[in-house]
C-alpha cells in the first residue's frame, strides 16, 4: 500500500467505523463517484496495515477478463502472506477455470496464520457476471481469520443474504461518507484555510458534504486571497459543484501543470516517461509526485510511485475539458500513447488508443498481430471487446483471424473454420509484408482446430511453416512468431502422437517445451510436457512415468495440477502404472484426471480415459465393467477424424473381454464384421485366439497367433506380443503340451522382465499358467512371484507415501537379493542365480533385515512391498 | 419492452457547463431554475449509456421520465 503524505485529514470517526466493520466478515462501501471511498481505504490501510495483513486489488477500468482480476487477487493474497517469492507468480492460461482459481485463493487464505483483509476497490468495474458469482462464493466461504472490504460505486448483485442474516455483513453508504461540519472545518484547517462560521456553513451546504467537492474547494481556497468571496460566489452559482470547482482548481495551477493534466487526461494510467512524451517536455514525474502530495486527485499505483492515475471523476472531467479546448490534438495524443504502449508490450491499451485516434486500419493490424499472444495471456474477452469496437464492415480481412480465434476459444469450431476460410481467401490480396504473418497465424490456428477435432490429415500442409527459419526479423516479429511457433509445435506434436508418428511427436513436443520455457509461456510448456508423457507410450514404462511426473510437478508448481492442460499426463501416468500392475495407484490418477476434465473433454481425451479405465477393470477381473469401457472407447473412435493409434488395441480388448465373459459367439460375429486392414493387426490376432480358447478350440487359437509369433502381423508394441505368448501358453496347456506351455510362459516373462508390464498377465487369465511353471525352470522367478502376488490381490503398493523410509538405503547388491526374497528359493539357490557365494548372500540378507528393521523373510518382503522396493521399474 | 427509441426527459441538479454537456451529444439541454433538463430521443442502450455517464461524473440525478409518444412534433421539452 502506498504511503503518500496526503494532506487528507484522518477522518477518525470513519476510520473507527471501518475498524469495527472490518471485524465482520464482509464490509461493502457503496457510494457514488467522489464520495471518498478510495481515500478512506488508503488512509485506513495506512493505519490498519500494522495490525492486519492486507491484500489490495484495484479493479481496472472496464475489466472484462475475470481471469486478470483473480490473478491480481491471488497475487495480492500471496504478497500479504509473504509467500509471493517462494512460488511461481500466477500465470495466465488461455483456458480459464474460474472455480478452480477461487479454490486456490481460498486455500491460500486458509493457509495463512493471522488475520488477513481482502480489499477490493472499484468492484463495479468488474464487467463479468461469472466473476461476481464466484466472488459471492469466495465471500461466503472465507476462512476464519479472513475478512473482506469491497468498495463500489453502485450496488452489485452479490447475493450475500446468508452473511447478512448471520450478522456478518456491514455496509457503509454515501450518507456515512459525507463530511460532517467538523470534518470540513478540519479539512480546511489542514490546508491552511480560515473561514468564518457562516462561510463554512455555506460551503458545507453547497457541497452537501460531498468529499470530492470539498477537496476541490480546499485546493482552490488554499492560498486564495479572499476565501470568503470565493465561497460566496461558489454558493451563488448554479453550476454543478464538480464543474465549477474543477474549472477553478485548474485555473489556479501553473501552466505546465495544466498542460500536463490536460494532455495526459486520456490515459487510464500514466508514468513520467509517458507524460513527457505526451506533453513534449521533461519533468513530468516531478509534477505528478507533487500533485499527489498536494491533493488526493492524483494517486500512485505502486510503492515506488512510478505509475499514477487520476481520480476517476477528475480524470473524466479533464478528458471532457481536453476535448472541448484542444480537440485537434486528441487523435495525435492517442497515437503517441499507442506507440508508447506498443513499445512497452501493452498491446490492448495500444489498440484502444489507436481506435480512439480513428486509425482503424492500424488498429486492426495491431490487434490481428497480437491476438494469439493476448489470448495466451488470458485476455480473450478483451480481444473480443476490441474487435466489436470496430465499425461494422471494416477491416474484414485483418480481423477474420481475430474472430476465428474468438470462436475457437469459445468452442465454436465450425464458425472458427468459416472465419479462417475468409481469412485465407483474403490473404492473397493482402500487402506482401502482411502476407507472411497472416499465413503463419492461419496455419497456427488450423493446427489448433485440427487438434481439437482430432483430425490428422490436414496437419502435414501446416508443418512447412515450422521449418522456415526465424531470422532477419525484428525482435517483435520474433516474439510474436515464437508464441505462434510454440503453440503450433504443441498442437502438431499432439496430433502426431495420436497418429503413431511418435518419433516426430516426441521431437516436436520437446522442441515446443524448450521454446515455451525460453519465451516464458509456462502454460504451453506444461501442455507440451503433458502430451510428451502421453506420447511416450512406446518408451519403457519407467520413462513414461518419469516424464509424466515431471510434467505434473511443473503443472502443480503453477497451480495447474487439476487443470485441463495436465490431463494427458495424468491419464498417461495412470495407464503406465496400471501396465505395471499398480491398480490402486492407477485408480487414483484416473480420479484426478476425471477432476481435471470436469470442464469437458474432447473425444480423444475421453477415449483415453475409457481405455485406461477399461484396463483397470480388466486387471481387477471386473469384466462387465471393462467391456463397457472398451465399448465406449470404440464408439468414440469414429468421432476422431482419421484412424487413431489405439484403434486395434481397443477393438482387440473389447472382443477378448467379450470372449472371457462367456459370449464368444457375439465376439466372433463382430470379428467377421471387421474390415480386412483392421483384422490383420496383431491385437486382433490375440482377440481371435482368446475367442477360440473360449470356444474350446486351442488349435485354432494357435493358428491365429502364428502370424504374430513369426512377425508377419503388425503390432502396436511388445506388450501385445507378451499377451500372444501367454495365450499360446494357455493353448498348449489345453492341448496337453506342458513343455510348450512353459516355454511360452518363459518367453512372456523374458519380454516383461526389463519394464515389468504386469497387465498382460492379468488380462489373459494366466494364473494357472504361471503357477504351473516350476521355479527352477525360469530365469525370472522374482517377476513371476510378483505377478502371482498381484493376481492374488496382495497389495503391491500401499499408498503413494511409504509409511516410513528405511533407516538406510539398500545397496545395489542388497536390492538384487531383495528381489529374490519373495520366491521360495533358498539362499544357495539365490547365490547361484546371482553368481555370488552363499556367504555373500547371507551377509546381504542380514543387512537387509537390519535396514528394513525386520526379523524374517516374509516380514522383509512385506516391508519391501510397502516401500515399493520391489514393484518399481528396474533401472539397473 | 418497446425497442424503438422514445423521448426521455432527464433532470439533473445544477447547471451543466459546456464541458459536461459535450458528453451528451444526443440530448438537448435547457436550464430551468437550479436544474438542467436534458431531452432527447433514446433507445434503451443509449438511455443506459447516458445514465452511466451521469454516474461517472457524479451528477445529481433528480428524475428520468419517458414521454408519451406524440403524433406531432412539439417544441416544448416537457411533452405535456
Amino acid at each position: 500500500m502506498v504511503r503518500a503524505t496526503l494532506r487528507l485529514i484522518d477522518r477518525g470517526g470513519l476510520l473507527g467505523a471501518l475498524d469495527r466493520a472490518a471485524a465482520k466478515k464482509v464490509t461493502i462501501i457503496s457510494a457514488p463517484a467522489g464520495s471518498g471511498k478510495t481515500s478512506l481505504l488508503r488512509s485506513w490501510a495506512a493505519h490498519a496495515g500494522q495490525r492486519h495483513r492486507l491484500a489490495v486489488v484495484q479493479v481496472q477500468r472496464d475489466q472484462r477478463d475475470a481471469q486478470r482480476f483473480w490473478l491480481a487477487l491471488l497475487g495480492a493474497v500471496r504478497h500479504a502472506a509473504g509467500t509471493a517469492d517462494a512460488t511461481e507468480p500466477p500465470a495466465a492460461t488461455p483456458e480459464f477455470n474460474q472455480r478452480g482459481m477461487v479454490d486456490r485463493v481460498l486455500t491460500e487464505l486458509g493457509g495463512q496464520c493471522g488475520p488477513v483483509v481482502l480489499v477490493i476497490d472499484d468492484l463495479h468495474e468488474l464487467n463479468s457476471s461469472e466473476a461476481l458469482a464466484q466472488l459471492t462464493r469466495l465471500l461466503t466461504n472465507l476462512p476464519l481469520d479472513a475478512h473482506a472490504i469491497l468498495a463500489t460505486r453502485r450496488d452489485l448483485p452479490l447475493r450475500l443474504h446468508q452473511l447478512r442474516l448471520a450478522g456478518e455483513l456491514n455496509e457503509i453508504r454515501a450518507a456515512d461518507l459525507c463530511f460532517t461540519g467538523a470534518e470540513t472545518r478540519e479539512l480546511l484547517a489542514a490546508s491552511g484555510v480560515t473561514l468564518s462560521e457562516a462561510g463554512l456553513a455555506r460551503l458545507q451546504q453547497r457541497t452537501e458534504g460531498w468529499a470530492a467537492g470539498l477537496r476541490l474547494a480546499a485546493i482552490s481556497l488554499a492560498g486564495h486571497p479572499d476565501p470568503e468571496r470565493f465561497v460566496a460566489e461558489f454558493s451563488g452559482s448554479e453550476r454543478t459543484v464538480a464543474e465549477y470547482l474543477m474549472a477553478e482548481m485548474l485555473e489556479r495551477q501553473p501552466r505546465d501543470v495544466q498542460h500536463l493534466l490536460l494532455r495526459t487526461a486520456l490515459l487510464d494510467r500514466v508514468n513520467g516517461e509517458l507524460a513527457d512524451l505526451l506533453t513534449g517536455s521533461p519533468g513530468s514525474e516531478r509534477i505528478l509526485l507533487d500533485l499527489e502530495d498536494a491533493n488526493a486527485f492524483v494517486v500512485s499505483l505502486d510503492p515506488e510511485r512510478t505509475w499514477f492515475r487520476y481520480h476517476h471523476l477528475f480524470g473524466d472531467l479533464l478528458r471532457l475539458e481536453l476535448r472541448q479546448t484542444l480537440p485537434e490534438q486528441v487523435p495525435g495524443l492517442h497515437l503517441l500513447a499507442a506507440e508508447w504502449f506498443v513499445r512497452h508490450g501493452q498491446v490492448a491499451d495500444a489498440v484502444r488508443h489507436t481506435q480512439a485516434a480513428g486509425d482503424w486500419p492500424a488498429a486492426a493490424r495491431l490487434l490481428a498481430d497480437h491476438s494469439f499472444s493476448l489470448t495466451l495471456d488470458g485476455q480473450a474477452q478483451t480481444v473480443q471487446a476490441l474487435v466489436r469496437a470496430f465499425p461494422p464492415g471494416t477491416e474484414r480481412s485483418e480481423l477474420a483471424v481475430v474472430r476465428a480465434i474468438g470462436d475457437y476459444v469459445q468452442g465454436r469450431l465450425d464458425e472458427a473454420a468459416a472465419h479462417l476460410t475468409v481469412a485465407e481467401a483474403q490473404a492473397e490480396t493482402a500487402p506482401p509484408d502482411r502476407q507472411r504473418r497472416r499465413r503463419v497465424a492461419i496455419a497456427a490456428l488450423k493446427l489448433s482446430l485440427a487438434r481439437r477435432r482430432g483430425s490428422l490429415g490436414s496437419v502435414l500442409e501446416q508443418v512447412e511453416f515450422l521449418s522456415s527459419p526465424v531470422t532477419g526479423q525484428s525482435d517483435e516479429d520474433i516474439a510474436l512468431d515464437s508464441d505462434l511457433r510454440a503453440l503450433a509445435l504443441l498442437n502438431l506434436g499432439t496430433i502426431e502422437a495420436w497418429s503413431l508418428g511418435l518419433p516426430d511427436a516426441e521431437r516436436h513436443l520437446r522442441e515446443g517445451a524448450e521454446l515455451a520455457r525460453k519465451i516464458g509461456r509456462p502454460y504451453l510448456e506444461v501442455g507440451c510436457l503433458a502430451q510428451l508423457g502421453f506420447a511416450s507410450k512406446i518408451r519403457p514404462l519407467a520413462t513414461t512415468q518419469a516424464r509424466c511426473r515431471e510434467a505434473i510437478t511443473l503443472a502443480e508448481s503453477h497451480g495447474w495440477g487439476s487443470e485441463w492442460v495436465i490431463a494427458p499426463a495424468l491419464i498417461a501416468l495412470a495407464g503406465a502404472v496400471i501396465w505395471n500392475g499398480d491398480l490402486s495407484q492407477g485408480e487414483r490418477w484416473l480420479q484426478r484426471a476425471a477432476q481435471a476434465l470436469q470442464a469437458g473433454a474432447g473425444p480423444d481425451t475421453q477415449l483415453l480415459v475409457h481405455v485406461a479405465t477399461g484396463m483397470l477393470q480388466a486387471g481387477r477381473g471386473r469384466l462387465r465393467e471393462a467391456l463397457e469401457e472398451f465399448s465406449a472407447a470404440e464408439r468414440l473412435g469414429p468421432q476422431l477424424v482419421g484412424p487413431h493409434a489405439l484403434a486395434s488395441q481397443v477393438t482387440g480388448w473389447r472382443l477378448a473381454t467379450q470372449a472371457r465373459l462367456g459370449v464368444p459367439g457375439q465376439a466372433r460375429a463382430a470379428l467377421t464384421a471387421l474390415d480386412a486392414e483392421r483384422a490383420s493387426s496383431g491385437e486382433i490376432g490375440n482377440a481371435t485366439a482368446a475367442i477360440a480358447l473360449a470356444e474350446g478350440d486351442p488349435a485354432a487359437a494357435l493358428r491365429a497367433l502364428q502370424g504374430i509369433l513369426d512377425g508377419t502381423r503388425p503390432v502396436i508394441g511388445y506388450f501385445t506380443v507378451i499377451e500372444t505368448h501367454l495365450l499360446a501358453g494357455r493353448a498348449h496347456r489345453e492341448l496337453g503340451d506342458q513343455r510348450a506351455a512353459n516355454q511360452a510362459t518363459e518367453r512372456a516373462l523374458a519380454l516383461a522382465e526389463p519394464d515389468r508390464p504386469v497387465l498382460p498377465f492379468l488380462m489373459t487369465c494366466s494364473r494357472e499358467l504361471l503357477a504351473a511353471l516350476p521355479r527352477h525352470q525360469t530365469a525370472h522367478a522374482a517377476l513371476l512371484t510378483d505377478v502371482l502376488d498381484i493376481m492374488r490381490g496382495a497389495p503391491s503398493a500401499v499408498g503413494d507415501h511409504p509409511s516410513s523410509p528405511p533407516a538406510e538405503e539398500l545397496s545395489g547388491g542388497e536390492l538384487r537379493v531383495l528381489r529374490y526374497l519373495p520366491t521360495n528359493l533358498s539362499r544357495s539357490e539365490i547365490a547361484t542365480e546371482l553368481s555370488v557365494s552363499p556367504n555373500t548372500v547371507s551377509t546381504q540378507i542380514r543387512s537387509i533385515y537390519a535396514k528394513l528393521q525386520v526379523r524374517d523373510r516374509s516380514a522383509a518382503v512385506q516391508r519391501a512391498r510397502e516401500l515399493r522396493l520391489l514393484s518399481a521399474g528396474r533401472t539397473d | 419492452m418497446d425497442p424503438t427509441p422514445a423521448r426521455y426527459v432527464i433532470r439533473i441538479k445544477g447547471h451543466l457547463g459546456a464541458t459536461v454537456l459535450s458528453t451528451f451529444p444526443a440530448l438537448a439541454s435547457q436550464l430551468r431554475g437550479a436544474e438542467t433538463v436534458l431531452t432527447g430521443l433514446l433507445d434503451r442502450s443509449a438511455l443506459y449509456g447516458v445514465l452511466a455517464e451521469v454516474e461517472a461524473l457524479g451528477l445529481d440525478l433528480l428524475e428520468v421520465r419517458q414521454l408519451e409518444p406524440q403524433p406531432r412534433a412539439q417544441d416544448s421539452a416537457d411533452g405535456r
